[in-house]
């Protein structure tokens, strides 16, 4: 019997809903010590002192931590790919955003560790907060990041680019232009398990690091980094998740609680409260999309510019990585020979974005596909029709030329077509994912095809 | 006041595995005296079911029965790099890594079973648990006692390794140009969305999602219509209620708590209607391409096309709350036309918010 194809149930499925699954949470350990992190009030504010000593010698607590006990406070995640870190794993002379860590207390309980964050001194002094990036470059504005308003290190450029084609002469020609702006907004990963952690000093002096994470080895990493320790000193044990959707991909508990550990010497775990997990977890980006389509009377696009800004939050983590991938994917599923793409990331004084599901396209799929249903409608063209015309086919160029082999918006909208009884007229009917040529290559498209029609990609 | 239908659609495409590559999954397969097979990868299961997944890979590729497979994900002391699960990665370049590994163990059980048989391993194949002769379906040896053999007469263990690694992409700073395929493959997918707008509460039913995912061969057709359902859930979430900062860019009346938040619950799961399409992939394990992320991006902007075909107004501020919706209605704008520009949502641009000098740098490149 073939496995592949068949509908095996999951492995776990019965676990989970039987409530037998062992989850981070559900492990226990003698001498566990339990966490409580002190985190900003204030959406930007300097930090004029910090004191833990009254924390430090409240009865039951075990260890205090702060940006001076972190070997390596600031680290990025994409220092791999070569851009360098900029967020602290616990706050140092300032915050940028509410709810961001400043300091964490390790301690017999739960109640005794919220108490000692009541006994941490430390006195702000509240600066401006910026929130709309649309102002991020205005005189005056509060400045969120070292770096500036945008993330600056997109190569010699402040903004990712793409250029195809040549746009103005798309502009000239086109019978219409269409343009619209358009603002996705920020939303919860809502996992049901929030952020958790438990690490176990062992005997022979390793860490055993029980996380939630969506990527060990890349959580391990980060750990091993703030930490500085070789990846031979840290065991991580997970591989099951309780939701992550994108927002485990942030090793959000991990570290802090490793430090506590070393510490305290005790094994300890940190559990963030449901309230921890909605404030201050990282969300799904917020974007603004700015679009202009040079189309002709007859449904062509012949060209697109695009303006997006990125809503990253006080810091980077993967934003530059996301703003990337929406560049590249901001024709959607149709050949479009002429593109001009600017896009920034620009900071505010909000929680840090990251992953989640469809990172960086879920924001340009909705602006392109809103926008080509306007498109439809200001030319008086069947939607469905619309989109088949200018379809992306076998051959074809994307945006940032990579040669398509084996798309299948045709196919997939044709079914879509069918399956709610739409009546397509004949010419779209017959349509294919084929190379184009003939009638189906308009002059406008000649330089959008690969002349080896995609038998030399990949 | 009145209930108004509408329908909406759209079209999108989604990469598989990490932008620009360089993301590597690795994996170790082994087998015991008695031929069960264990695996070792990082993948970590975010409940999308990529470890019944990879072992119905591993089970194929071995050629033995899938319940003969166990597979341990649970800790980075016995289990090589995986980059992690995101990316919609999972299948393609996780899938990739244990079908390597298990092609590797595969070459040696024929090995070991040319030996026991003294027969040229390339004249046997692995089915069902069985090496067998080609052509001559009576001379087979099971794996269990291949395993055996190599254990216990020949002192060697059969295993396998593999590694899934597509090389870093450069990216022209200049243009965005790649000069390779910066992702796995691509999946495609349709929406068409019908909706129900009431214009005196400004409430948006969805009533149906018809959904066509291309997913390259469907390892596990279950699991990949649980993706879809789960996916069209979130995608009515982002659509219709979800939002972290509820006037954003205001931070105000963020909800701490799921009495203040509005994540999609099951009272919201509208009719689904769900096609699967296998156009295989060149490179992936049995043809797969990815299906997890792309799984909610088409909803929200067919949602909002169906809103427009109900009622005539664009929401294109994600959410489209019934507040959205109530103002739009009430506002009815019209798009300036100015030549042969036709240009919508005017008041929310760069240009009527930021400052001369911001619109200079952000738009002009100043």
């Amino acid at each position: 019997m073939k496995a592949v194809g068949a509908r095996l149930p999951r492995y776990d499925g019965l676990a989970h809903v039987t409530g037998r699954t062992t989850y981070v949470d559900d492990v226990r350990v003698p001498r566990t010590l339990w966490t409580k992190a002190l985190r900003s009030p204030h959406h930007s504010a300097r930090i004029a002192s910090l004191d833990t000593s009254r924390a430090e010698q409240h009865p039951g607590v075990r260890a205090v931590v702060t940006h001076e006990d972190v070997p390596k406070n600031v680290y990025g995640h994409l220092e791999a790919l070569g851009v360098p870190g900029d967020e602290p794993l616990l706050a140092e002379g300032e915050v940028r955003y509410r709810g961001q860590p400043i300091a964490a207390v390790a301690a017999e309980d739960e109640a005794t560790a919220r108490e000692a964050l009541e006994l941490i001194e430390v006195e702000f002094e509240e600066r401006e907060p910026l929130f709309d990036i649309r102002k991020a470059f205005d005189p005056g504005a509060p400045t969120v990041h070292e770096w500036g308003p945008a993330f600056p290190h997109f190569g010699p450029h402040d903004h990712r680019r793409v250029r195809k084609g040549d746009v103005d002469a798309a502009f000239e020609r086109a019978d219409t232009i269409v343009e619209g702006v358009y603002r996705p907004g920020a939303i919860e990963h809502v996992p049901l398990e929030p952020q958790v952690a438990l690490v176990v000093p062992e005997a022979d002096g390793r860490l055993t690091i029980y996380s939630c994470t969506q990527a060990m080895y890349f959580s391990m990493g980060v750990v091993a980094q703030h930490l500085q320790l070789p990846l031979n000193r840290l065991k991580f044990v997970g591989g099951t998740v309780g939701g992550g959707f994108g927002g485990k991909v942030d090793t959000a508990s991990e570290t802090i609680a490793a430090l506590l550990a070393v510490k305290a010497g005790r094994p300890v775990k940190w559990r963030w409260t449901r309230e921890e997990e909605f404030l201050a977890s990282s969300t799904r980006a917020p974007w603004h999309i700015e679009l202009a389509d040079a189309v002709t009377k007859d449904g062509w696009i012949l060209g697109r510019r695009t303006l997006t800004l990125h809503d990253a939050g006080a810091y980077t983590r993967f934003s530059s990585y996301g703003l990337t991938k929406h560049a590249f994917h901001h024709s959607g599923a149709y050949t479009i020979p002429n593109v001009h793409f600017d896009g920034y990331v620009l900071y505010s004084n909000r929680v840090p974005t990251t992953a989640m599901r469809g990172f960086g396209v879920t924001s340009v799929s909705y602006a392109v596909e809103l926008h080509m249903t306007r498109i439809a409608e200001v030319l008086g063209i069947d939607p469905f029709e619309l989109r088949l015309r200018n379809a992306n086919r076998i051959g074809d160029t994307t945006p940032n030329l990579v040669v398509l082999k084996d798309p299948s918006t045709v196919p997939v909208m044709l079914a879509a077509a069918e399956r709610v009884g739409i009546e397509l007229a004949p010419e779209y009917r017959a349509m294919t994912s084929e190379p184009r040529s003939g009638e189906l290559l308009p002059e406008h498209l000649a330089g959008a095809v690969s002349r080896t029609n995609g038998k030399e990609a990949g | 006041m009145a209930r108004h239908r509408g329908r909406g659609v759209a079209t999108i495409e989604y990469p598989t595995g990490m932008n620009q590559n360089g993301d590597p999954s690795q994996a170790w397969v082994k087998l015991k005296p008695d031929g069960r097979v264990d695996v070792f990868a990082g993948t970590v299961d975010i409940g999308q079911g990529s470890k019944t997944v990879h072992t119905q890979i591993v089970a194929d590729t071995l050629g033995v029965p899938y319940d003969w497979v166990t597979m341990d994900n649970t800790n980075t002391d016995s289990s090589p790099v995986c980059t992690g699960t995101f990316a919609s990665r999972g299948t393609f370049i996780g899938g990739n890594a244990v079908r390597y590994a298990a092609e590797r163990a595969r070459e040696r059980i024929l090995d070991i079973a040319g030996k026991e048989l003294e027969i040229d391993p390339s004249d046997l194949e692995v089915a069902d648990g069985d090496v067998v002769v080609k052509g001559s379906p009576d001379r087979k040896l099971s794996v269990g006692d291949v395993a055996a053999a190599a254990t216990w007469t020949y002192g060697e263990l059969i295993t396998g390794t593999g590694a899934a690694l597509k090389p870093f992409a450069e990216v022209d700073d200049d243009t965005g140009a790649v000069t390779e395929e910066p992702h796995a493959a691509i999946s495609y997918a349709a929406c068409v969305a019908d909706v129900e707008v009431d214009d005196e509460t400004g409430e948006v039913t969805v009533l149906r999602l018809v959904q066509v995912y291309d997913v390259g061969r469907a390892i596990n057709p279950t699991l990949v219509e649980g993706q879809i359902e789960g996916g069209a859930l979130m995608g009515l979430g982002l659509g219709l209620l979800e939002a972290s900062y509820p006037y954003y860019p205001s931070p105000e009346h963020r909800g701490g708590e799921f009495g203040a938040y509005l994540a999609p619950s099951m009272d919201d799961l509208p009719e689904l209607d769900n096609v699967i399409l296998e156009n295989p992939s060149a490179d992936g394990p049995f043809g797969a391409k990815a299906i997890g992320e792309m799984a909610n991006n088409a909803q929200p902007p067919a949602i909002c096309s169906a809103i427009f075909d109900a009622v005539g107004i664009w929401v294109t501020e994600c959410p489209a709350t019934p507040e959205r919706v109530l103002r739009a209605l009430q506002a009815r704008a019209e798009p300036r036309r100015e030549g042969k520009r036709v240009i919508f949502d005017e008041e929310i641009s760069l240009r009527r918010v930021a400052s001369k000098e911001g619109v200079a740098k952000l738009i002009d490149g100043g």
